[in-house]
């Protein structure tokens, strides 16, 4: 057998690449296990999507009651949603606090300045993930914050409009929209995610773990990635799939009430965690500033910031924490915001 | 007296001669607004200025249609004419005749609001206002006072004194009068009962247009209290049902015959609370135990009644919280709460059937609700019960990753022999 697998996938020099590589240990190890567990979770979603590809029905007459069928009549239906919905988020939080752990760790430093690039592409199609994900249970919350989301492209000058309305497959929310964002969640995503994530463990296999300036050359120790650091990195992902089937079975993901694209706006609109900082960032522009709109600004903002995390390694200078005050900056802003969009809204304030 | 006949006599001469030709546009110059909006005299400058906005200064009517004289004339003399059919302010009892000149001409009326009624005039005159005002009592309401006088909005425009959602408050702006109502001889409570009633609930505090208010059951223009015989008719407009069962029951009859007014009998009329099974118990709240005497025949098809609604109403309510329980641990619960609301439906249809006054009917009800209501309970049993089949299964599998978790621990403190952990 083993015979075969040498002469056919050269499974001797699989084993000798594996048995060669070794992870640093130093006090900002931990930090190591972020990118293995964002791939795990990642693993998680491929699987339960796929599980649930088999009920679900992209149509706005039928896309809620076949996931409430998969919810309710579906053998551990329940189990395969709720572990991909709370999975979902897990995965982002994981993929965010993998970015801040790397950026503050410098870890983009050269020759790594391309793992950086994939792996913020890679946070950005995450959140892509989340965002057509959210409204494919075609649920009254999730049809209203698509109309909000998909309404911010259109801030874009010149293109803003044609953007939103190929986001939307139409003036407005639709089932055209579900049909597109269906394709974009199962499809479109899927594939540009392999080919980066491809990339990016290629980047990571080629140059190795990136030990911060502090610790280097302080220490020589190291363990091997297999089987030593795999052990460990399974200790996580066994925790994690408890963690999981724990919200699952105690918190089972809420279907909620199927959208009605007539009827009004509920009070209490808002997109998932992850997007709330921009969401409530918007809501604070006033409608002018110098003269522009002030959400095309907001927009052009975000835009800009997008940006110039992909440019990171190029905007840090060696020997100057700017990149790290603005990152602190950005981060404080943001989880005051998050907070700000959480709290409950005045009654007297609701439109 | 013959003077005053005289000038009622040439304003009706004019007025109907404008009638025939309508205002096509706004004149250029009407002295009437001219001259009293600039008087600052609070007795006739208000309503000049409030007359810009009424729904007749829009279609082009002037003062001179319901005030008479001359609005083209320089000096107060001539413009207040009584030759030219000035009238100055029209006494009530002149008011519904000036209105009804245009508002009873379907010609005229079809060139402004074809779908509106031309019968006001006749509906007020068999009204109790109207009838009150023909004896010579002006204490009642004309039309100016319902609609107002200038400033007249259309009735479906909200700052119209008798829009939907305001005709009560107008009403009761004479009929909430204690003395004005003492002196003929009416109760002054009907709003203050109405608002504790389920139809102010419904119409107030759930916006709900199509719950009556004062004219839904007395009419408007004709408004006047139900006759005896006529009020299952009133309540039958809404309540179809509960009027064509009651006419089926054997209460009909002898209803008639005693004089007792219908629904209102068991009901009330204006304070009418949401029904209740304690109307079929003996207590306070009792309706049946006035006519019916304990231990009668009426009496104990009246508990047959109540046992068995009040049965249903118990089964659904323990379905609900096992129902709501079962959602609460987050459990898919929309079909059970299609059954809770088939069995909801279900005791409707049963209390309404209690205005056939025949146990029997109301059983038959009552038993195919119970039949849905114990399908939703074993249904949100069946949910607690895969709740904890969850929980079990969650543990057991928390036991296996902490077992596998314990034995990972295990080795990696073990260590891997061969391993350069410490460095080269």
């Amino acid at each position: 057998m083993r015979a075969w697998a040498r002469d056919r996938i050269g499974w001797d020099d699989l084993v000798h690449i594996a048995a060669k590589k070794r992870v640093p240990v130093h006090r900002y190890t931990l930090f190591y296990y972020l990118g293995g567990m964002a791939l795990f979770l990642f693993l998680v979603q491929v699987a339960t999507g796929i599980l649930l590809l088999l009920y679900y029905r992209p149509s706005s007459s039928e896309a809620f009651e076949s996931v409430q069928y998969v919810m309710a009549d579906v053998p551990f239906g329940w189990l395969i949603r709720s572990i991909h919905s709370w999975g979902a988020n897990l995965f982002v939080g994981v993929v965010i606090a993998h970015l801040i752990s790397v950026l503050f760790l410098k870890a983009y430093r050269a020759p790594r300045e391309m793992t950086w690039v994939t792996g913020a592409v890679l946070l950005f199609l995450a959140l892509g993930f989340g965002f057509s994900g959210y409204l494919l249970p075609w649920n009254t919350l999730a049809f209203f914050a698509t109309k909000v989301g998909t309404d911010v492209p259109a801030q874009i000058p010149v293109i803003g409009h044609l953007l939103s309305r190929i986001l939307r497959g139409g003036s407005d929310v639709s089932g055209a929209t579900l049909s597109r964002f269906y394709g974009i969640h199962v499809a479109i995503l899927p594939a540009i995610t392999t080919l980066i994530l491809g990339a990016h463990l290629l980047l990571v296999q080629r140059h190795g773990m990136s030990i911060p300036r502090s610790v280097e050359g302080k220490s020589r120790r190291s363990i091997s990635f297999v089987p030593e650091f795999l052990m460990r990195d399974m200790v996580g992902w066994l925790a994690a799939v408890g963690l999981l089937a724990a919200l699952a079975a105690f918190f089972p993901w809420e279907l909620g009430v199927k959208a009605d694209p007539f009827a009004s706006a509920p009070a209490g609109i808002r997109p998932e965690w992850y997007f709330l900082w921009m969401f409530q960032g918007l809501k604070y522009l006033p409608s002018k500033i110098a003269g522009i709109p002030g959400e095309m600004l907001g927009v052009f903002f975000f835009g800009a910031l997008a940006a110039a995390v992909v440019a990171v390694p190029w905007l840090d200078r060696r020997g100057k924490q700017g990149v790290a005050v603005a990152a602190v900056l950005i981060l404080i802003a943001a989880a005051v915001l998050t907070v700000l969009a959480l709290l409950p809204v005045p009654t007297s304030a609701r439109p | 007296m013959r003077n005053r006949l005289f000038v009622l006599v040439l304003l009706a001469g004019a007025s109907s001669a404008r009638a025939q030709s309508p205002p096509k546009a706004p004149p250029a110059v009407n002295g009437c607004i001219e001259c009293h909006t600039v008087l600052d005299d609070p007795r006739i400058t208000p309503p000049a200025r409030l007359f810009a906005d009424d729904v007749h200064a829009k279609a082009g009517f002037t003062c001179v249609f319901c005030h008479g004289g001359d609005a083209r004339q320089e000096y107060q003399e001539d413009a207040h004419d009584p030759k030219k059919g000035f009238i100055g302010k029209p006494r009530p009892e002149q008011i519904p005749q000036i209105c009804g000149k245009c508002h009873s001409d379907p010609a005229l009326m079809k060139q402004y609001d074809p779908s509106q009624r031309v019968d006001q005039l006749s509906e007020y005159r068999t009204s109790g206002h109207g009838k009150a005002l023909a004896r010579g009592d002006i204490a009642v309401a004309q039309c100016a006072s319902c609609h107002g006088a200038h400033g007249i909005q259309p009735v479906k425009d909200s700052r119209s004194p008798v829009s939907p959602t305001r005709v009560a408050q107008t009403c009761n702006h004479c009929h909430g009068d204690a003395a004005l109502m003492a002196a003929h001889k009416l109760p002054s409570d009907p709003y203050e009962k109405w608002s504790r009633s389920v139809h102010y609930r419904a119409r107030v505090e759930k916006a709900d247009l199509s719950a009556p208010t004062c004219n839904s059951c007395h009419g408007n223009h004709g408004a006047a209290p139900p006759q005896v015989g006529s009020v299952t008719n009133v309540c039958g407009t809404c309540h179809v049902t509960f009027a064509d069962q009651f006419k089926l029951s054997p209460h009909w009859e002898p209803f008639k015959d005693m004089g007792l007014p219908g629904c209102v009998t068991c009901h009330e009329n204006h304070e009418i609370v949401k029904p209740s099974e304690a109307f079929l118990a003996e207590g306070a709240q009792s309706r049946c135990s006035s006519c019916h005497e304990a231990g009668s025949a009426g009496a104990r098809a009246a508990a047959v009644m109540r046992a068995d609604l009040v049965g249903l109403d118990g089964e659904i309510q323990r379905a609900s919280r096992l129902v709501d329980r079962a959602a609460e641990a987050g459990m898919e619960v929309s079909k059970v709460r299609f059954d809770l609301v088939s069995a909801s439906n279900a005791l409707t249809k049963a209390r309404s059937e209690v205005h056939l006054f025949r146990p029997s009917a109301v059983h038959v009800a009552v038993a195919e609700g119970l039949a849905v209501a114990r399908k939703a309970a074993a249904g949100g049993e069946d949910r607690l019960k895969e709740r904890d089949y969850r929980r079990r299964g969650l543990f057991v599998s928390l036991g296996l990753i902490l077992l596998t978790i314990t034995a990972l621990v295990v080795k990696i403190r073990e260590g891997v022999p061969g391993s350069r952990e410490n460095g080269e």
